[in-house]
């Protein structure tokens, strides 16, 4: 279907109000769940933007900016897979996969401002000697501002104004081609969940990796809580386990609440 | 005793309230405002907290420009938990403990304290809530969302109880956190890596085609004798391939995305997924 001018405007607000939060990371309306369901509400088609959001959230989940790192930009990857399912009729799957050119252009547009926003810091340190709390705030606040219009001009751009040359080009697609991409938007969640295991996973809770995996393949459990709450307690487990050992290596002499029953 | 801890123009620092702490914990939400590559969150980590340094420090340009200047070294911590650091620099400012402690703390533990906020929000939230909501959301229903941004909503207003928690405690957080942090972080690894485990079966579809059998015509499907094996060990094994191309060969994300992509569509173009 076509975006009409108005939606595009919409897509524009959505864009600059959802790259707002992601200069802060507060709300978290930056990642592809809430974008792509406020774009669906921008264009009447809700349930679209929600299927596409959900695909989108999860292969974004490991893409962390953590230590400053820009990953592709999971805004505009929930804003594109939403904007190139809806022209072209796609699947949300096959969309996904179509997104990363632009969730990249969007990651070099985050590390451009990364880079000439160094400058902004500098003059910070003027204000910070001179102690102009006034000048200082204004500068910071502005900096997040325009990054933010920045993106929802970017997000204007590549939906309404690329929409025709996306659909042409997404058309002359033949089958295979895209079912391929079908196929690699089903794999694609594997890279967020690979990113998260190489920061969390280690040889000591790796038995809890295969645990969830089993309950999960096993159990027929309608979604993912029942194995987060039983992690809960393993882990609660686990910790005060681990704190009676560390206790009673580092001998402390614990007050004794009763807590050495004899069995009797 | 009283006079080390007047101000540099010889005046008393000014008390701050509760309610000063909240206001904090509020702005606190600019904290990673301007982020560039030198400094990171400096900036908006001092804008932060300026309102209520300004309190303190009342007229003292001095003061203040010592305040902001420090607080303009580089800083990269978890955004939510930020709060807990500025309340603990605020609270030793008003007391006017010595600056370059005071520095000292705050450059020692944002690195910790990213640490632990990781560990947090971004390795056991972000999985459990996406987890959840996208169960929801692939129904088409808008609960998932909506129950995303509540979730979400919930985690942002814990930097107002992290702000006044750091405030509090003052000085003697130094050792409590630095003790429960090893704690707190491996519990989150559990749990996190647990759901990391009960993601998998659910959230990626790898499978080889109905058609794809061994030998011609009536023989078994490939796919059937993975199943036989372990359901979903396909999903489970190219988690664990990623995993071990970051790992050990250090890939970057997008030769990674980009051989996904290309994976699909020689399978798709063979037939045999």
């Amino acid at each position: 279907m076509e975006i009409t001018l108005i939606q595009g405007l919409l897509l524009f607000l959505v864009g600059f109000i959802c790259a707002l939060d992601a200069g802060l990371e507060v709300l978290y309306w930056f990642r592809p769940m809430v974008v792509a369901f406020f774009a669906g509400i921008a264009l009447g088609d809700v349930s679209l933007g929600v299927a596409c959001g959900a695909v989108a959230e999860l292969s974004y989940l490991g893409l962390l900016t953590v230590g400053g790192t820009v990953p592709p930009d999971p805004l505009m990857a929930g804003m594109m897979t939403l904007v190139i399912a809806y022209t072209t009729g796609q699947s949300a799957e096959t969309a996904l996969g179509l997104s990363l050119p632009f969730a990249l252009l969007a990651q070099w547009v985050g590390i451009f401002f990364n880079t000439v926003y160094v400058g902004i810091a500098h003059k910070c340190d003027q204000y910070a000697a001179e102690g102009n709390v006034n000048k200082f705030s204004k500068l910071v606040l502005s900096g997040w501002f325009f990054k933010a219009i920045v993106t929802g001009i970017l997000v204007f751009l590549c939906s309404y104004a690329l929409q025709g040359p996306i659909q042409t080009f997404v058309n002359t697609f033949p089958a295979w081609l895209v079912h391929g991409f079908e196929i690699a938007g089903g794999i694609l969640p594997a890279v967020g969940l690979g990113l998260l295991l190489m920061v969390s996973l280690n040889k000591e809770n790796a038995p809890y990796l295969f645990l969830g995996f089993i309950m999960a393949t096993f159990l027929n459990l309608p979604n993912v809580l029942p194995i987060a709450v039983v992690g809960v307690c393993l882990a609660y487990i686990n910790y005060m386990h681990e704190k009676k050992t560390d206790e009673a290596s580092a001998k402390i002499t614990v007050n004794d609440f009763g807590g050495e029953e004899d069995g009797i | 005793m009283e006079s080390s801890k007047l101000l540099k123009n010889g005046k008393p620092r000014g008390k701050l309230t509760k309610k000063d702490i909240t206001k904090m914990g509020l702005i606190s939400s600019i904290e990673q405002a301007s982020f560039s590559f030198e400094r990171m969150q400096a900036p908006g980590f001092t804008l932060s907290m300026l309102p209520a340094a300004e309190k303190i420090f009342g007229d003292s340009k001095e003061d203040m420009s010592e305040f902001m200047t420090y607080n303009m070294e580089f800083i990269n911590t978890e955004p939510h938990m930020a709060t807990f650091l500025m309340g603990l620099i605020l609270s030793m400012e008003e007391h006017g403990e010595d600056r370059k402690l005071i520095e000292g703390i705050r450059n020692g533990l944002f690195g910790p304290f990213a640490g632990l906020g990781d560990a947090i929000f971004w390795f056991t939230v972000l999985p459990i809530s996406a987890a959840i909501c996208c169960s929801l959301a692939q129904d088409g229903s808008v609960l998932g969302p909506i129950l995303y941004i509540a979730i979400w909503f919930v985690a942002a207003i814990s930097r107002i109880w992290f702000g006044t928690f750091g405030y509090k405690l003052g000085v003697k957080a130094v050792s409590t956190i630095s003790e429960s942090t090893k704690y707190i972080t491996k519990a989150a690894g559990i749990l996190g890596v647990m759901v990391v485990g009960g993601l998998i079966p659910s959230y990626i579809s790898l499978s080889f085609s109905e058609s794809l059998k061994f030998g011609m015509g009536e023989g078994t499907t490939v796919q059937s004798v993975f199943d036989g094996i372990l359901p979903n060990m396909l999903p489970l094994a190219i988690v664990f391939f990623i995993y071990w191309l970051f790992k050990k060969k250090n890939a970057n994300v997008l030769v990674i995305i980009l051989g996904i992509i290309v994976f699909g569509i020689i399978m798709s173009f063979l037939g045999w997924m």
